[in-house]
């Protein structure tokens, strides 16, 4: 009996060992490896399909969009060298860059930007970036590095959205073997080629020595690294075991700083974070009060003790590196007490009010909560903090408003096509409330509407700005929202690794990693 | 014996299909839309409603369930909602992992704790068995958390002498492992101690010293045998606790088990990874039971089972 149970074990471990053996084939000595350490794993290599930070970065180092953007969110050529909007903003004509190759040998051609497009934009695939292309109504090969998009109706953002991470240009011959494979064996044009997917563990890349950018890709392997744990993930960067690392938290921040070879990296994304208020219902449907709770904010301090210091109060209802933002009121809205309590006796509340906020239950979070609950008690609003798990936060916020329970929300933004349309149009026009989108103000200002609607139907980058600015006025002046700040993002760096950073969206860019000296 | 064996195998069968069942009732009760969560914040109504039909969640709840049962019967227990891939696959791939973790943490707080117990057995009330009682507490009291996140600092960091992480080589094992293990070996410690002084003070105890014994073999062979039957129940139990993923110790060291998938699954709502990974660590904990069960008759040859 005994024998039995302790060969059971051995075969159990014996098990557990074989498991643990293969993957770890040793790279040569002199290849220079980039290790990233980032905080979760991704969820797939299908970029159409993809929706998370992480597997957006890995995306963007295997494939080539038509355009990409640079580090400070500008859209720039890939695979396109040129392009041209019609001033109606419905027709896109995009000239390719000849004698690029995939990744399995096979040319890229307009034809291969035709069989991409027209698969996402196809409802039987049931991709999760339809709506990002679901516009386009054809695409014409015009000749072999010419092809053309015609939009069923116009729409002034269409460059971003070709810009977007998820519009990435896969090899047709992937493609035909259906959205299992590519979701698993990404196949591209970018800077590495696909190695190895060990799920929770890593991504492996190697340098594509056929890449159509010369001089580039200047290391022979990235590795993508998954470690949730905050404090984990800072240890291997100290420890050397990784060369770059995101996102570190602002408590850690100092120490990172602090210690000799490696560095701290601070970079504005283009995150918002504000309180929603429900305009429909309640003290929040005045807006003296939602004006007064402006008031009522010291966003700098919020900045300094929350952030410690890594952030700015926002200025506008979206963050300055949004394409088409404009600034609205230099530091924000003014912190001042006595005007905010002043406007709350005019609107009734001489005595204030007591709400209700719906936030996330990460530490920081709770901890902006909490800071926004003292400063409102100074002006008499009492608030009452509703920390809650991101799935249950998002199935009570996307509740219809006639089910919709919330009065007060505290959320963050981040435009993931980088132009201001998809700053403002889904968090307050006046067709987005939930459960169609992200708008938990039920904000709706025919002016507003009218301005976004405007802006989606010109090409004109001048035009759009001013629709935008002008949107941007209304809103700031209405307060559907507390305006709180614009974060930074901040990674940590080994001395001799430059060209890894993470973008304003929270994504990272590492086709231009380069490892000097050890 | 064997056909007491199958009679406990069958048993288990409807205890599965209860567990299955209410798996698939508590999940649907606990708020959050997966096609939402799937599709992100800022999709639109319509790719929410395109991805709630691929994952056939516009089917009824009724029919979800019998589908599930039928496919679960030939071993079929769907796919993943996050990634596509068969929930088979995934499972088996994050036990290896916890399986590799549970039972070098069990090796080791055995062995630890059974050595230190008998050392504080022996030596009662003297200055080993204080420091060690006063160490083992602090064992038991510690949140692996904050000893992980020591160890790491200390020995990984600090040192270099084992990976701050990640699974790899053997040395990746150590730092996880000791962690895990660390509360285990002295909640092993502290049974042992008080099981062998029981024994210690019983007849038979006294029977073998009197008829001249060595106290090597009176400890080893006769009070530590009868000793061991509690603390095996114990040992027993906290290795099914092991093997239902250790939530906190595979996030600090980024182990990629079945805690590690909990965790994920839970946060993306992935509905049938979740209700696999409720029937595994079912199995584990009726299996486990059974094995402990069986070793009380290897150990104590008054049990007997037909």
């Amino acid at each position: 009996m005994k024998k039995s149970v302790s060969g059971l074990l051995v075969v159990g471990v014996a098990l557990a060992l074989l498991s643990i053996g293969p993957g770890q084939t040793p790279v040569r000595a002199q290849a220079k490896t980039a290790t990233v350490a980032l905080y979760a794993d991704a969820v797939t290599l299908d970029p159409y399909d993809t929706n998370d930070n992480l597997s957006l970065s890995v995306e963007r180092t295997v494939y080539d969009g038509l355009v990409g953007f640079t580090p400070d969110m500008k859209v720039k050529p890939q695979l396109a060298t040129s392009w041209e909007a019609s001033p109606d903003a419905r027709v896109f004509t995009f000239h390719l860059r000849r004698g690029v190759k995939f990744h399995d040998g096979t040319a890229f051609s307009a034809e291969a930007v035709k069989i991409n497009f027209d698969r996402v934009r196809d409802p039987g695939q049931k991709l999760r970036r339809y709506s990002l292309y679901e516009m386009i109504d054809s695409i014409t090969v015009v000749d072999e590095s010419t092809v053309r998009f015609t939009l069923r109706k116009p729409f002034g953002a269409m460059l971003y959205n070709f810009a977007h991470p998820a519009g990435r240009i896969i090899s047709p011959a992937a493609i035909a073997k259906g959205g299992a494979f590519l979701a698993r064996n990404p196949v591209g044009t970018g800077p590495f080629k696909f190695v190895s997917w060990a799920p929770g563990r890593e991504i492996v890349l190697e340098r594509n020595p056929e890449f159509w950018e010369a001089g580039q890709p200047r290391v022979d392997r990235i590795v993508f690294k998954f470690i949730p744990e905050d404090a984990s993930r800072v240890a291997m960067l100290l420890s050397g075991e990784a060369q770059f690392a995101f996102p570190v938290t602002g408590v850690q921040a100092d120490a990172v700083a602090k210690t000799p070879d490696v560095s701290l990296d601070a970079r504005w994304s283009i995150y918002a974070y504000y309180v929603a208020l429900h305009t429909q219902r309640g003290p929040f449907r005045n807006m003296a009060v939602r004006q007064a709770l402006n008031y009522a904010i010291d966003k700098n301090a919020i900045v300094k003790v929350v952030l410690r210091g890594y952030g700015r109060a926002l200025d506008a209802p979206m963050a300055p590196g949004v394409a088409n933002y404009t600034q609205v009121q230099a530091g924000g809205w003014p912190y001042d007490v006595v005007k905010a309590k002043a406007l709350l006796s005019e609107a009734g509340f001489p005595n204030g009010f007591p709400t209700v906020l719906w936030l996330g239950n990460a530490t920081e979070t709770q901890r902006l909560g909490e800071a926004i609950q003292q400063m409102l008690a100074q002006v008499g609003v009492k608030v009452e903090l509703q920390p809650m798990e991101a799935g249950t936060l998002s199935a009570v916020r996307f509740k219809p408003i006639e089910d919709n329970l919330s009065q007060a929300n505290l959320a963050g933004w981040s435009p993931s096509t980088g132009d201001a349309d998809w700053a403002l149009r889904p968090l307050l026009g006046g067709g987005t409330w939930p459960p169609t989108l992200f708008n938990l103000a039920f904000y709706k200002n025919a002016k507003v509407d009218e301005l976004l609607a405007d802006a989606l139907g010109t090409a004109d980058e001048t035009r759009r700005a001013k629709d935008y600015a002008e949107a941007s006025r209304i809103v700031w002046g209405e307060a559907p929202w507390i305006f709180l700040y614009n974060s930074q993002n901040l990674a940590g760096v080994r001395a001799g690794t430059t060209g890894v950073y993470a973008l304003g969206d929270g994504t990272v860019d590492v086709r231009e990693a380069t490892l000097t000296g050890k | 014996m064997s056909s007491y064996l199958v009679r406990r195998l069958w048993q288990m069968v409807p205890i599965l299909f209860g567990v299955s069942l209410g798996a698939f009732a508590f999940l649907q009760a606990v708020p959050g839309d997966p096609a939402r969560l799937l599709a992100g914040p800022d999709a639109t109504l319509q790719d929410v409603q395109l991805v709630r039909a691929r994952l056939g969640l516009d089917r009824p709840l009724i029919l979800r369930y019998v589908y599930f049962l039928r496919n679960a019967l030939v071993g079929d227990f769907g796919r993943s909602f996050r990634s596509g891939e068969a929930v088979a696959a995934i499972v088996a791939r994050h036990f290896g992992p916890t399986l590799l973790l549970s039972v070098a943490s069990v090796v080791f707080a055995t062995v630890t704790g059974l050595g230190v117990g008998l050392l504080q057995a022996v030596r009662r009330n003297t200055a080993p068995d204080y420091v060690s009682t006063v160490v083992s507490v602090a064992g038991i009291s510690t949140p692996p958390f904050f000893l992980g996140l020591l160890l790491i600092y200390l020995l990984a960091v600090g040192l270099r002498w084992f990976p701050t992480g990640g699974m790899g080589t053997a040395r990746s094992l150590v730092l996880p492992a000791l962690t895990l293990g660390a509360g285990v070996a002295a909640t092993i410690a502290r049974f042992a101690r008080s099981s062998l002084l029981e024994v210690l003070g019983e007849e038979f105890v006294r029977t073998a010293r009197a008829k001249g014994l060595e106290e090597r073999s009176v400890l080893l062979k006769h009070a530590l045998r009868n000793a061991l039957i509690p603390v095996v129940t114990m040992i027993g139990l906290q290795f099914g606790f092991l093997l239902s993923g250790a939530i906190v110790v595979e996030t600090v060291f980024s182990w990629p088990g079945l805690g590690w998938l909990m965790v994920q699954s839970i946060s993306f709502r992935d509905y049938p990874v979740l209700v696999a990974e409720i029937l595994l660590f079912s199995l584990q904990f009726l299996v486990i039971n059974l094995v402990v069960d069986l070793l009380y008759a290897g150990l104590d040859p008054r049990v007997a089972y037909g």
